[in-house]
């Protein structure tokens, strides 16, 4: 086990969705509900916030738990505290991404995003079936406006690393 | 009713027939479908896995469009619907990010201005058709068809931002029901059916989509209805996955809700729509023709 | 300057009050909106930690009140309208009919012997059944019964039974005027409708109960006799979980009942010694958050219900239950402390422990006195410090679980209703006769 890191809480509370943590009293509802713990036993919600909160940072950073998640949101809307489980998820996962620990299937989809301007594209096929069925031409994406805009956030650089 | 088209990416690109079906009832029901101009893809959930304030900007993006044509954004997915939501949500709450993120838009020449809403199919249907011009324009209802509703996790979760207009799984139901289909109970509807993890953890996503048909089986229904198209791939084509993976097998039609409705309007799906749907849905199309 | 007082509510609190100021001398009208005085605790079957047998200290009291010249009961009445000031207040009663004479009516029950109609019992939470003339349980004061309209097929064999002629199917509902001094509240609580949260399958699930609904079956007075049989088959349960802070600790908008109800935890362990106690052989596990046993015996209880009895105790809160269509057996889900990872147990009874909230009727019964309730609908101290058992609204005062879950246990409301009539008594006496 790694040393604590005892700003680490703080650090999660203070950024955007994280702030759930602060409230988690670890009663395990949120564990209970999720249709993920029941699959995998890694994927434990409350065991997240306790590692927050215990300051174990690699182990939440670099582990797979929150890369598990469906985002289904069960867990924030049982929990009693109206703790934001779910959307610490996304927290840590943000976190994770800027130190470049991301599932290559995420990567598969943001890449796409930045390229095309959608997480995912019709195929050829696809595209002279829509004119085959009457639905029109594929609706058109500004892809220059989205670039702009993913380019001044910074998402480029989260999802090129070494290019 | 007019109102913005959000069809996001899934649609055009996996499920045309949803946006068939859409587009072919939405005259009947008095909706107008007006197509946003160079709409992005919304930022759905393993967008916002990367950045926050990319989401936030994404999204805006879609609101300001519309926004500018003056109208309230329809989705189809509940993917677009909780993202454009939330966003929605946020930026009109929270001034500090509301001001962030028209900094981002600044450079593509939009502002958030917080004059539009978000709204997903069904519930523009109960809330703003209703339930009474729907039943109307019925012409061959089904004859009690068993249905498992599959409402989608981000129809109605999180509750917190859905608390004002949340109109809860019952709603849609109601929906259902107006086609004279019956909604049938089964163990843990409102649970999420795997989608999100598909191309990022295959094995899981698989588990999780088994739990919910389990449940469907058992109680012993002929077909599923989805509102979300990721729902709808996800029971669709998962269920050959799992026959394949896990050797189960279960042989219940997916039907998007556009498909349901479509069909108790009266109309006929065409051949490439019959032929989209993985678990073949004969049986339900027979079912309909026996009556 | 009135020595006349009035009590609103007949639970323990307000009996006690009741008894304390009808001793110093002064008059009491004991009004209550139900049948009999008693209120929740004639419904239980044993109280902590003392395991003492509800009603038998209870009605002792309800007696007293009834015998007691100082004290005028009007039950099945409800205050209506409140005009005045400390000393002299007017207060509007309406009393509905019984369509029994109140005055005559000796409980005898041949009456409801021969009745043929039924309808739910509501003082065994629906689960057992009464006549439609009938009266609420065998311990009720005033021992008089009544006619349920509603479920009353006027058949008129009760008329023809009874030997006191005391039926009057013609009987108006009555408005009196009474002038009292000072106005004491003390109605109680309600139990919170887990329905609210489905996952928990309140009323989609037979097996799964509130603890109030226990303590009707364990109590040899309710539905059952007093034998542990669950709902749906009538079997002893072998395994029995109880699951605390339903809805209590919630600070989630819907809900919105932030606070601990504070006799959850030790009312649950309670029931959970005495049904194993009734099946030495059953598994009985508590689901808790925290497990708040505060003062008085508790935390030695709580440590006898782990070591005598051998009731687990599992610090986790489930998020749903489930259940087997075949055997109509929970399937109760929460993550095991121990091993961290998500188990599924099936019980064959699964007791909610829901929040704790304000009587029905308590807002309009407020709007009528002029005094203010808080956040979550309970009573408001004048001054939740010094003066906590005053209004805001001089004279009228209050005591018992109306005030909120910061009071506590059966002998924390019996302490606060005889401080109340303490401070009536203080009040009143430092005022003119006029």
């Amino acid at each position: 086990m790694s040393l604590l890191d005892a700003d680490f809480m703080r650090n999660i509370a203070n950024s955007p969705r994280g702030r759930g943590v602060l409230v988690c009293i670890q009663c395990g509802r949120c564990t209970s509900s999720c249709p993920v713990a029941r699959v995998i036993d890694e994927h434990n919600p409350r065991k997240l916030m306790e590692m927050i909160i215990l300051g174990l940072r690699p182990e939440v950073m670099l582990g797979a738990l929150p890369w598990y998640c469906l985002s289904c949101f069960t867990c924030l809307d049982r929990c009693p505290q109206g703790g934001d489980v779910g959307e610490t998820m996304f927290a840590i996962r943000n976190l994770a991404v800027k130190e470049g620990n991301v599932p290559r299937g995420i990567l598969v989809q943001a890449q796409s995003l930045f390229e095309s301007g959608r997480v995912v594209t019709p195929s050829r096929t696809a595209l002279i079936n829509r004119e085959k069925y009457g639905l029109g031409k594929e609706p058109a994406v500004d892809v220059e406006a989205v670039q702009k805009i993913l380019r001044k956030t910074s998402f480029d650089k989260l999802i090129y690393r070494g290019s | 009713m007019k109102y913005a088209f959000f069809l996001g990416c899934l649609i055009p690109a996996r499920e045309p027939n949803y946006e068939n079906s859409v587009r072919k009832i939405a005259p009947e029901l008095g909706i107008e479908l007006v197509e946003m101009e160079s709409a992005n893809c919304c930022a759905p959930f393993s967008i916002q896995s990367v950045d926050y304030a990319s989401w936030l900007a994404l999204a805006a993006r879609n609101l300001c469009i519309a926004e500018e044509m003056g109208l309230d954004i329809l989705t189809l997915c509940n993917d677009c619907y909780e993202s454009l939501l939330m966003t929605n949500t946020i930026l009109k709450e929270d001034k500090q990010s509301r001001k962030k993120v028209n900094v981002i838009l600044a450079d593509v020449g939009l502002k958030f201005k917080g004059k539009t809403n978000v709204k997903i199919f069904s519930d523009a249907l109960y809330e703003d058709v209703g339930l009474e011009k729907l039943k109307n324009a019925i012409k061959e209802p089904f004859n009690g068809l068993r249905v498992a509703v599959q409402p989608g996790c981000h129809l109605t979760k999180p509750k917190r931002i859905h608390f004002g207009q949340w109109m809860g799984i019952t709603a849609l139901e109601e929906l259902v029901e107006a086609t004279g289909a019956k909604s049938i109970a089964y163990e843990r509807k409102e649970a999420c059916c795997g989608g999100p993890l598909r191309g990022v953890n295959d094995e899981v996503a698989m588990q999780v989509a088994k739990q919910k048909l389990d449940g469907m089986k058992a109680a012993g229904v002929d077909c599923i209805v989805t509102v979300c198209p990721f729902c709808y791939l996800e029971l669709d084509m998962g269920q050959l996955e799992i026959k394949r993976h896990l050797k189960e097998e279960y042989n219940l039609p997916v039907l998007h809700f556009a498909d349901l409705l479509r069909m108790a309007m009266g109309m006929k799906l065409e051949d490439w729509e019959i032929r989209a749907h993985r678990i073949p849905i004969t049986k339900i199309l027979n079912m309909k023709e026996a009556k | 300057m009135q020595k006349e007082i009035m009590v609103i509510g007949g639970g323990i609190a307000g009996i006690q009050a009741s008894l304390d100021l009808a001793n110093r001398g002064f008059k009491v009208y004991l009004v209550e909106k139900d049948l009999s005085i008693g209120g929740r605790m004639a419904q239980l079957d044993k109280t902590f930690p003392t395991m003492d047998c509800s009603i038998c200290i209870l009605a002792p009291k309800m007696i007293e009140c009834s015998h007691h010249p100082n004290v005028k009961l009007l039950t099945y009445s409800e205050v209506k309208k409140v005009k005045g000031s400390v000393g002299n207040f007017k207060v509007k009663v309406l009393r509905k009919p019984r369509y029994v004479d109140e005055t005559k009516c000796t409980g005898c029950g041949s009456c409801v012997e021969n009745c043929p109609a039924e309808a739910p019992n509501e003082f065994d939470e629906n689960m057992g059944i009464r006549k439609a003339i009938y009266m609420p349980f065998p311990q009720a004061v005033p021992r008089v019964m009544v006619i349920d309209k509603d479920n009353c097929i006027e058949c008129g064999l009760c008329e023809k039974v009874c030997q006191a002629n005391v039926i009057n199917r013609e009987q108006q509902p009555e408005e009196i005027e009474l002038d009292v001094g000072a106005i004491v509240v003390a109605t109680g609580f309600d139990m919170f409708d887990p329905s609210v949260i489905p996952q928990y399958g309140y009323k989609r699930f037979k097996n799964v109960i509130t603890a109030m609904e226990l303590e009707r079956l364990l109590c040899a007075s309710g539905p059952t006799g007093g034998h542990l049989i669950r709902p749906s088959d009538g079997k002893i349960p072998r395994s029995v979980a109880f699951i605390q802070c339903i809805g209590s600790r919630d600070r989630r908008e819907w809900i919105n009942h932030p606070y601990c109800s504070s006799i959850c935890c030790k009312y649950a362990v309670k029931d959970a010694v005495l049904i194993k106690e009734h099946e030495p052989d059953s598994r009985v596990t508590i689901l808790y958050i925290d497990m708040r046993a505060f003062g008085r015996g508790f935390q030695e209880f709580v440590n006898r219900a782990k070591s005598e009895f051998g009731i687990a105790f599992v610090r986790s809160n489930p998020g749903e239950i489930s259940e087997d269509p075949d055997t109509n057996n929970l399937i109760v889900w929460f993550e095991d402390p121990i091993t961290r990872t998500v188990q599924h147990i099936p019980f064959d009874l699964v007791v909610l422990c829901p929040a704790l909230i304000p009587r029905k009727g308590v807002e309009e019964l407020a709007k009528t006195l002029g005094i203010e309730l808080d956040n979550y609908g309970f009573l408001k101290s004048a001054d939740a410090v010094k003066t906590p058992l005053d209004t805001a609204v001089p004279g009228i005062f209050a005591c018992g679980y109306c005030l909120g879950p910061k009071t506590g246990d059966i002998p924390d409301s019996i302490t606060q209703a005889s401080a109340t009539a303490a401070r009536v008594a203080e009040v009143l006496a430092g005022k003119e006769v006029s």
